[in-house]
């Protein structure tokens, strides 16, 4: 027994494995699910990609819609998304979704719970580094998104930055995270965006 | 008047089909026993080879400091004791000793981790002799640091997708303001370097304020050297712990010695059936020849003549059998290669089959000597032969 035990650990210590790509899901779903939506009775997991739901010409169209390509290890058309659907009851009230988005240190995650319309409740950062990393996890940095939808973000370029309608009363919370600002606005875009294109949101 | 030896050869000559048969199963025998030989070689050398990619075969740490990141962890990310960098000359003083790479791990809170913060650890590598013991290494992205002093990091595989982090990203080093560029993730490789932030070892001590300081050194000493003994010399240098790898060297060289055991037995088997075929083969051929040893024996053959010339044809059928099954074996030893991979559940990752002439030599002189041994009692039965019996009967009998 004692031999096969140190097989084992031998043959963990000398195999080898593949690159695969990243998720994005709650670390604590039972716990983030509460604080997202206190009067939830109870959620469900789905998970999809964008290669299952249409390959690259889902891909060219999200991409297309948001403005910009596709970059990193990260942000690939075979990375999972979980969708979380909230009930109430038997009554579907909302999802919670997240997804990677690279940040000046890193990726970072950002979460948006949406109502069952697509309206942005609440927007929570999974995974963030950066100085100004308190900042963003604000109370009031989130409310700035609270009612906003993708008809709010359909005009917005993440290649540009630049901020029209109702995203112009969004304001950065640290003026040095300039970049970390913009990624979390594409990142809310592209949440939105995938949303839709997964059926879940009009 | 031909030689003994020209007379065995025509005599195989005269049935081509049948000697060419034996020369095929002898020469399958063959390739087995040098397959399996050049395995049993290929085998140790690729599975020492490995240990030895496994870096260095003892750690030796400040005394009472944990030398495992999941340890480390579990301490909540306290404990570390330092060493001063001084100790390294003196270990690399030791002649028994290789190459040694001195490392400092360190620990610091992340604020940015999860929810309300979390530990992250660093380990200080130097990039002159860390990549050298650590083979295994392979970078899935970038390559390690330029200088031991850069501001640059490498991500082991699961550091970076948990941090998700890829070459050219910067990463804000906790409880400084200190920026250091991704140049490097590796591939997954099964260890606990998947999970290591490795920086330059002096960035570590420049940046946390550590100048001097290690926590502890990896050594590599040479393949004669015995590891008990030099353990108990390092225990002579004060508050120091020493962590070896002797165990799981013992456990390779078990695995070793089991294989052996069973290649050894197969190869037996290998032996035996060639045996059986040669001597099958060569007794059929006297007795199908009874009439006619028996007309050379009255016209003065003498019994020795007899006896050398069966034992002749046997030499001759090995010697060729074995020269084709060693040409045989070197040329499919790729085949044999992958063919032994697909069944073994782990293979070390050089060659499997290691063939040389030595080898090669080696299994033509076993053959050979099978040949002798089983060419012994047809070239009796038909030395003994009595030429008016033989020359009155069709066909010989056992």
């Amino acid at each position: 027994m004692k031999r096969m035990g140190f097989l084992i650990i031998l043959l963990l210590i000398l195999s080898q494995g593949l690159f695969a790509a990243v998720g994005c899901d709650l670390n604590d779903p039972d716990r983030d699910v509460k604080r997202l939506f206190p009067s939830s009775t109870g959620y469900k997991a789905y998970y999809m990609s964008i290669t299952q739901k249409g390959g690259k010409a889902l891909l060219a169209k999200v991409e297309k819609r948001l403005g910009d390509k596709f970059t990193g290890l990260y942000e690939t058309a075979d990375v999972p998304y979980t969708i979380y659907e909230i009930y109430k009851d038997k009554q579907v009230t909302g999802y919670i979704h997240g997804v990677n988005q690279k940040g000046q240190y890193g990726g970072i995650q950002v979460f948006l719970a949406l109502d069952t319309k697509g309206v942005i409740l609440n927007l929570y950062y999974q995974k963030m580094t950066n100085q100004a990393a308190k900042s963003f996890r604000s109370d009031d940095f989130a409310k700035q998104f609270k009612g906003l939808s993708m008809k709010d973000f359909a005009s917005y370029n993440p290649s540009t930055g630049k901020q029209e309608g109702s995203l112009a009363k969004i304001k950065n919370p640290a003026v040095k995270a300039e970049k970390d600002f913009k990624a979390t606005l594409r990142g809310v875009k592209k949440n939105l965006i995938l949303m839709q294109e997964f059926g879940y949101i009009k | 008047m031909p030689s003994l030896f020209g007379i065995a050869w025509k005599n195989l000559r005269r049935k081509r089909l049948r000697s060419m048969l034996t020369i095929v199963g002898i020469a399958l025998s063959t390739w087995v026993l040098v397959s399996l030989l050049g395995f049993n070689q290929g085998y140790e050398n690729s599975l020492n080879k490995d240990i030895d990619n496994l870096g260095f075969q003892v750690l030796l740490t400040a005394k009472g400091c944990p030398y495992e990141a999941a340890t480390l962890m579990l301490k909540g990310g306290t404990g570390l004791k330092y060493m001063p960098y001084s100790i390294v000359d003196s270990v690399k003083a030791n002649p028994q000793v290789e190459e040694v790479t001195p490392m400092l791990m360190q620990v610091v809170f992340d604020p940015n981790k999860g929810e309300s913060g979390g530990v992250t650890a660093f380990l200080g590598i130097d990039p002159a002799t860390y990549p050298k013991m650590k083979t295994y290494l392979i970078f899935e992205q970038g390559k390690w640091f330029d200088k031991p002093e850069a501001m640059e990091a490498v991500f082991g595989y699961e550091a970076a997708e948990l941090e998700q982090r890829e070459v050219g990203d910067l990463y804000l080093l906790p409880e400084s303001d200190v920026e250091v560029t991704v140049v490097g993730v590796l591939k997954r490789s099964g260890t606990q370097d998947d999970g290591t932030i490795f920086l330059p070892v002096r960035t570590v001590q420049n940046v946390y304020k550590l100048e001097n300081k290690i926590t502890s050194i990896g050594i590599k000493v040479n393949k004669e050297t015995d590891l008990a003994a030099y353990e108990e010399e390092l225990y002579k240098l004060s508050d120091v712990q020493v962590v070896s790898m002797a165990q799981v060297k013992m456990t390779i060289s078990n695995l070793v010695a089991t294989a052996r055991v069973m290649v050894m037995s197969i190869a037996l088997i290998a032996i035996l059936i060639a045996m059986v075929g040669v001597m099958n083969t060569v007794l059929m051929s006297v007795l199908e020849r009874w009439q006619e040893i028996g007309i050379m024996k009255s016209m003065g053959a003498m019994t020795s003549h007899i006896f050398k010339l069966i034992w002749f044809e046997t030499i001759l059928l090995t010697f060729v059998g074995g020269i084709v099954g060693s040409v045989m074996s070197w040329i499919l030893a790729t085949v044999t290669d992958k063919l032994i991979r697909s069944v073994l559940p782990y293979s070390p990752t050089s060659a499997l089959v290691q063939i040389d002439v030595l080898l090669a030599l080696k299994a033509i002189g076993i053959i050979m000597a099978i040949g002798l041994i089983s060419g012994i009692y047809p070239a009796w039965k038909a030395a003994k032969i009595r030429p008016i019996e033989a020359i009155r009967s069709t066909d010989g009998e056992l």
